[in-house]
């Protein structure tokens, strides 16, 4: 077989093989429809993220589908492939994606755009949607970039808005009706789609731009269409599908263990985050389901470590009981927990004492900025008493390594607020040498870890201009010159990356010419440090004649058009620009669990949210 | 109970082939978790199962007579454990026997192979091979060596069906690896499979049967 032969030639070909356990087989003959899931970045990668499981999973309980798996080859297995003529594949038949009814390419940052491009044209599909025929997959985009996907609206034929569960298997129960009764025909099928909360057809909606470029408006070239489309969310996560096993990967990915999502949302809402927006309302498990699935998940793997997902791990209203009944069996079958998104607020000495049995070699806090001030503006609602306590807190239970995340080039931020991510470093060495119980004869090491602002659509600071490389690379070089204290280390991102992430996150259409440029360009892999080329974005950009400050550096007025003001998240634009002028007064906002600020989002429902009811 | 040595003999065939010694290793221990074999574990800081494979299988090559030594702490018939790891992998992975291991690992002394593919090899090549010095570069830490690798072909034969049966060294000092004798044989570029049949121990001057 071809595939074999360039298999030998090619870094660990384990990720381009599939026959894992747990993989679900099919015979092809008794489905109705093929979905490709797509995840455009390494197999390592895409084998550890939790949507793709649990829509392979949702999929693959419907007995006329059958979902199977495929991420983006390496450059070398690239080459290979292309040499050989060997199509894009799915790793469980090794079927070619282009013979499949969907190919479903999850969306998760900005900079595997280039890779969604490439993998088209590696399955010998045309890029362009326009270019299909009935002959090709139907092109679906989901994830997180999909709140705005206008810059990849030329080459999707749908986007899936929200959480997928139950609109996938909508989505596909549409195309498998339709085909049996025959009334099936691609723009047919895609209009239906259209009415179906959560899906997005961008072909289906006419934009007028302005003469300086920005919106001047959206029209849906039918009348029976929303004019917006409004994400989906599932109600009630308790009763929602969950993998009850995982593919055991052969090759070591980023995460061998068994990932158990807890709750879905955000109570917080700082200003920056995209997440703790779209995800609203927040909805919980129940303890005893939680347990209940990993307990089968347990079974069914044989993983080691189970890691409890959500963005903010200590706000789950039932830790506590969550984290009793997990203990009670998880120790005798060393199993370990490890809880990825603890807040400093909330970091108790008790928590700690029940993870003790977590492998982490360090503890991250995010401060986020450097000054209260500052912290107040981006309603990060957390005191440096806080984190002193916290450190103090890991310090006395063993540990000397700790890192804090900080953002630099955050909207109202002056020097004083970067000086104060040095001076925070300082007061948690210092805290180091004041924790009476710490591991003697030990040194700490604080790692000052610094990203660059990004604005996102869906934020408070969604209108927010984001700083100049130039004044980045200042910045990052004047707290480099701040930092002295020996046992603090400071790691930056690279403005330009940021840069390209912020032009492409509030993009509109026009940018599907400037991804369309770079695949011309062969860019690919560009959230990988060694293929990433900012000069081959800036021609890119160039080659479609689109000024790339218009996106990531320019201010938005308040009463612009926004490119995805066409997605409606349940949070109202209102609520957004409340925040947005509070943060210009450093005026910090409660959470939900205190206090319901009327973000909107309880218009969607959701059980086991703390949220106003509608009708209240 | 005293920790009872159990050795699972397995097939490796198939999308296994491309599966690292160490990736195989990993899953093994996952899956003995996941069927509950009260493997014994190593005490101390960081415990783990205590598995010991006979040797790595070659990446790219299959094997119908893998061997895997495990320590049970708990009885448990074997039936019981190979219709449980029957279950725990896919196809590629076949469980073929569970016994009480007779010889230690340490005792193997030669590895049987079969050799298939893309190939023409004739009477007069193979006993021309065979005649004189096969000599190799072979990369080590210090760099190329030119090494006689004759010695340690132990056998060689020609099947009807134009596939080839070798014994090898596979003792722990003189181990010579089934890629690098195809290669002498059959040159760099050409297309075969090397499947892992049989194990020897020595005994006066000839092989017998590893148990
Ligand atoms: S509706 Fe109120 S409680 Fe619910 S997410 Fe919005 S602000 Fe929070």
């Amino acid at each position: 077989m071809k595939l074999d032969a360039i298999l030998k030639n090619v870094l660990k070909p384990g990720r381009y093989t599939g026959g894992e356990y747990g993989q679900v087989i099919k015979n092809k003959d008794k489905i109705s429809a093929r979905f490709a899931f797509c995840f455009p970045d390494t197999y390592e990668i895409g084998m550890s993220n939790l949507g793709m499981k649990v829509l392979y999973n949702a999929l693959n309980m419907m007995p006329d589908v059958w979902c199977e798996r495929v991420y983006a080859p390496w450059p070398d297995m690239e080459e290979q492939m292309r040499k050989n003529g060997i199509p894009l594949y799915a790793l469980e038949s090794l079927d070619p994606v282009k013979d499949f009814d969907f190919m479903g390419i999850t969306l998760q940052y900005e900079l595997c755009y280039t890779n969604v491009l490439n993998m088209l044209s590696l399955s010998d599909i045309p890029v362009y949607s326009f270019e299909r025929d009935e002959r090709f997959p139907i092109i679906v985009g989901g994830g997180p970039c999909t709140y705005n996907a206008e810059p990849l609206c030329d080459f999707f034929d749908v986007f899936s808005i929200g959480e997928g569960e139950e609109s996938l298997t909508e989505m596909t129960s549409l195309y498998i009706s339709m085909k049996k009764d025959g009334s099936y025909t691609k723009s047919k099928f895609l209009h239906r789609l259209a009415k179906i909360p959560g899906f997005y057809v961008p072909s289906l909606y006419n934009v007028k731009y302005n003469a300086d470029g920005t919106i001047k408006s959206y029209t849906p070239i039918y009348d029976d269409i929303p004019e917006k489309i409004q994400k989906r969310i599932i109600n009630d996560l308790d009763s929602a599908p969950y993998p009850d096993k995982f593919v055991m990967p052969y090759i070591e990915t980023v995460h061998n263990r068994i990932t158990e999502e807890v709750y879905r949302g955000c109570i917080r809402g700082c200003r920056f985050c995209q997440a703790g927006i779209i995800y609203r309302p927040v909805r919980e498990k129940s303890p005893e389901k939680v347990n209940e699935q990993i307990k089968c998940l347990y079974e069914n793997t044989g993983y080691d470590e189970v890691s409890l997902l959500s963005l903010s791990i200590s706000d789950y209203s039932r830790l506590s009981k969550l984290t009793e009944i997990l203990l009670e069996w998880t120790d005798n079958e060393k199993v370990s927990l490890s809880l990825p998104s603890l807040r400093a607020d909330t970091f108790s000495k008790e928590l700690m004492d029940r993870i003790s049995s977590i492998r982490q070699s360090g503890l991250t806090f995010a401060p986020e900025a450097g000054t209260p001030r500052l912290r107040d503006a981006i309603n990060k609602n957390v005191t440096e008493e806080e984190i002193l306590h916290a450190c103090s807190l890991a310090f006395g239970g063993g540990k000397a390594n700790v890192k804090l995340y900080f953002m630099i080039g955050l909207p109202t931020e002056t020097y004083d607020d970067i000086s104060g991510i040095n001076d925070m470093g300082t007061k948690v060495v210092e805290q180091y040498y004041k924790t009476e119980n710490r591991v003697k004869g030990r040194h700490p090491s604080v790692t000052l870890s610094c990203a660059c602002f990004i604005p996102k659509p869906f934020t408070p600071f969604q209108w927010c201009g984001q700083n100049t490389i130039e004044q980045l690379t200042q910045k990052q070089n004047f707290l480099s010159e701040k930092i002295t204290d020996k046992h603090l280390r400071f790691n930056y991102h690279d403005a330009k990356a940021s840069r390209i992430e912020a032009a492409l996150a509030r993009g509109d259409r026009k940018l599907s010419a400037v991804l369309y440029e770079g695949f011309k360009l062969g860019m690919r892999f560009d959230s990988w440090d060694e293929f990433f080329s900012y000069e081959k974005w800036e021609k890119a950009f160039k080659n479609a004649g689109i000024d790339m400050s218009f996106y990531a550096n320019r201010t938005f007025s308040t009463d612009e058009i926004l490119p995805w003001d066409i997605i409606d998240i349940g949070v109202t634009k209102d609520f957004l620009l409340r925040e947005y002028k509070k943060s210009l007064d450093s005026v910090p906002t409660p959470n939900c669990r205190e206090k319901c600020s009327g973000c909107g989002a309880n218009r969607l429902g959701g059980v086991t949210a703390w949220c106003p009811k509608v009708s209240e | 109970m005293v920790p009872e040595s159990v050795r699972i003999k397995f097939r490796k065939t198939g999308r296994l082939r491309y599966i690292s010694h160490l990736d195989l290793d990993r899953t093994v221990r996952t899956a003995l978790v996941r069927i509950k074999i009260p493997v014994w574990y190593t005490e101390g800081f960081n415990p783990h199962a205590k598995i010991v494979f006979a040797q790595p299988l070659p990446l790219f090559a299959e094997s119908e007579c893998e061997l895997l030594d495990i320590k049970i702490t708990e009885k448990m018939p074997f039936e019981e454990i190979k219709r449980r790891l029957e279950n725990a992998f896919t196809d590629d992975l076949h469980i073929l026997d569970v016994y009480t291991p007779e010889n230690s690992f340490r005792d193997i002394a030669f590895a049987e192979y079969r050799i298939s593919g893309n190939f023409s090899v004739n009477e007069n090549r193979v006993n021309d091979f065979l005649s004189k010095d096969i000599n190799i570069n072979k990369k080590t830490k210090s760099g190329e060596k030119n090494v006689n690798i004759r010695p340690q072909i132990y056998s060689l034969k020609l099947n009807s069906d134009g596939t080839i049966t070798t014994v090898l060294d596979a003792s722990g000092n003189s181990y010579l690896n089934p890629d690098i004798f195809c290669r002498a044989l059959l040159g760099d570029n050409a297309d075969f499979l090397i499947t892992r049949t049989n194990w020897f121990r020595s005994e006066n001057h000839g092989i017998t049967e590893f148990r």
